[in-house]
């Protein structure tokens, strides 16, 4: 995997580490924001691809940086890794969905810290810097969190704006293009994704709503590529359309 | 494999290279400093210039090198991270059979398992032993350049003496160069140190 920066202002920073070498699994993008020496790692992936992500990551910051992790929810490709990143480091906080906390510790971390986020969301401070975690319930999972930085202006979105791209992809959704056709060629490997794991319209509609009174500048999802620009807004116009929960076999 | 002392390892790593990278910048401004001020005095300052030339050349060498180290790093924080996945899997077979003996004997394939963990764990040891080496082998490499690059830099001290009207500020750019090859020649002393602590827990251990 490789580890490319997203956004950098002084000692306040964001990395995606992206394009996993492992294709059994599904492929995932991992995200590092660091803020005065203290860094945090948004949904740190699955236990197959961890020795990968740990030596991207290594690229960016160093591991003894780390003071927390966020999981956006439940699924494997986001937290199956906790075993191995609290191995690493047991004093990193995990903050998680409240409602999963049964359950993520199936991974097999009974005594990791975790931190419940309630329903209504949160937030952190890492570095001095604040994020927010954003309710996205049912956007896949029942209970779900995108984490926003109002400095950076960049939205997390976890499963939203996810696309299933071929190995060796761009992190970016091509930001040179000022047409939309770049976009227009991305979102159609995005399509079935969002039809099929999205499950609700009205869920959508709520996010829509939420995420329109925040200013974005970089949209990250944690498969796929980066909306930067206009194609973000292009993307939450794209989604708003979008009949979701509609594409059984 | 002890998980902290490779945390402490991968940290002093990522410092070092910081601190490398730096150091080398700072090298290749300096030499560019006093090519300026030996094209400024002309035929005056030729000896220096040999000097000066030398050591622009050596430190994109460096930089060369120190970029090749970096290609050998990842790898082997890889193996170290693929062996910690697999003591996992180790461990939570060990625990099992600890809790239960029976399985032993109802359950013949926990112990084969148990087994191929065990080899595939031996054989990852054995790959970041390797890489460890050839990354030694590279830093050991890095360190004669920089000892070069000393040498070159003994030699600008000697020009800058021998030069009338302006050695003081050549002196002065002597000196810069000096203590930015000092830092590089730190960093990478204590850089080497941490490895060969790591290699010398793999060999006690094997």
């Amino acid at each position: 995997m490789k580890a490319a920066p997203v956004f950098e202002a002084g000692s306040h920073r964001w990395w995606i580490i992206y394009d996993q070498d492992e294709h059994r699994v599904i492929d995932s993008n991992v995200y590092v924001m660091e803020s005065n020496e203290q860094s945090i790692i948004l949904d740190p992936g699955g236990f197959e691809i961890f020795p990968q992500v740990f030596a991207a990551l290594v690229e960016a910051v160093p591991p003894s940086s780390l003071k927390a992790a966020f999981v956006s929810h439940q699924d494997p490709d986001i937290a199956s890794s906790l075993p191995l990143w609290h191995a690493c480091n047991e004093k990193m906080e995990w903050h998680i969905p409240k409602l999963w906390e049964g359950f993520i510790r199936h991974y097999g971390a009974l005594d990791a810290p975790l931190q419940n986020i309630d329903d209504e969301g949160g937030s952190v401070i890492i570095g001095g810097r604040r994020l927010e975690f954003i309710p996205a319930h049912y956007l896949h999972s029942s209970a779900n969190f995108h984490v926003y930085d109002p400095e950076a202006k960049i939205l997390f979105s976890g499963d939203v704006g996810a696309a299933l791209l071929p190995p060796g992809h761009d992190a970016w959704v091509d930001r040179r293009d000022k047409t939309g056709r770049a976009f227009a060629e991305h979102i159609s490997k995005a399509k079935y994704f969002h039809e099929r794991w999205m499950p609700s319209n009205a869920a959508k509609k709520n996010w829509i709503e939420r995420v329109s009174q925040l200013d974005i500048q970089y949209l990250c999802p944690q498969h796929g590529a980066i909306y930067s620009g206009d194609n973000v807004k292009r993307f939450i116009d794209w989604f708003d359309k979008l009949n979701v929960g509609s594409a059984t076999a | 494999m002890n998980i902290q002392h490779i945390m402490g390892v991968v940290d002093a790593s990522f410092k070092a290279r910081q601190s490398i990278e730096k150091a080398l910048r700072e090298i290749d401004r300096r030499a560019l400093n006093a090519m300026v001020l030996v094209k400024r005095h002309g035929n005056a300052l030729a000896g220096y210039g040999v000097v000066a030339q030398a050591f622009r050349e050596r430190a994109a060498i460096l930089k060369e090198s120190a970029a090749h180290l970096q290609e050998r790093i990842a790898p082997l924080i890889e193996a170290y991270m693929r062996i910690l996945q697999h003591q996992r899997f180790s461990a939570s077979f060990a625990q099992m059979l600890e809790h239960n003996s029976l399985h032993e004997k109802h359950c013949p394939g926990l112990i084969n398992t148990q087994k191929k963990w065990q080899k595939i764990m031996l054989e990852e040891e054995a790959e970041a032993g390797r890489v460890l080496e050839q990354l030694l082998e590279m830093v050991q490499q890095l360190q004669e350049s920089i000892e070069e690059q000393e040498y070159v830099v003994t030699n600008g001290r000697i020009e800058a003496a021998l030069a009338e009207n302006t050695g003081a500020p050549l002196m002065r750019v002597s000196r810069d160069m000096g203590e930015a090859v000092r830092t590089v020649a730190l960093a990478i002393r204590s850089y080497r140190h941490q490895l060969e602590s790591l290699e010398h827990e793999s060999s006690t251990r094997l």
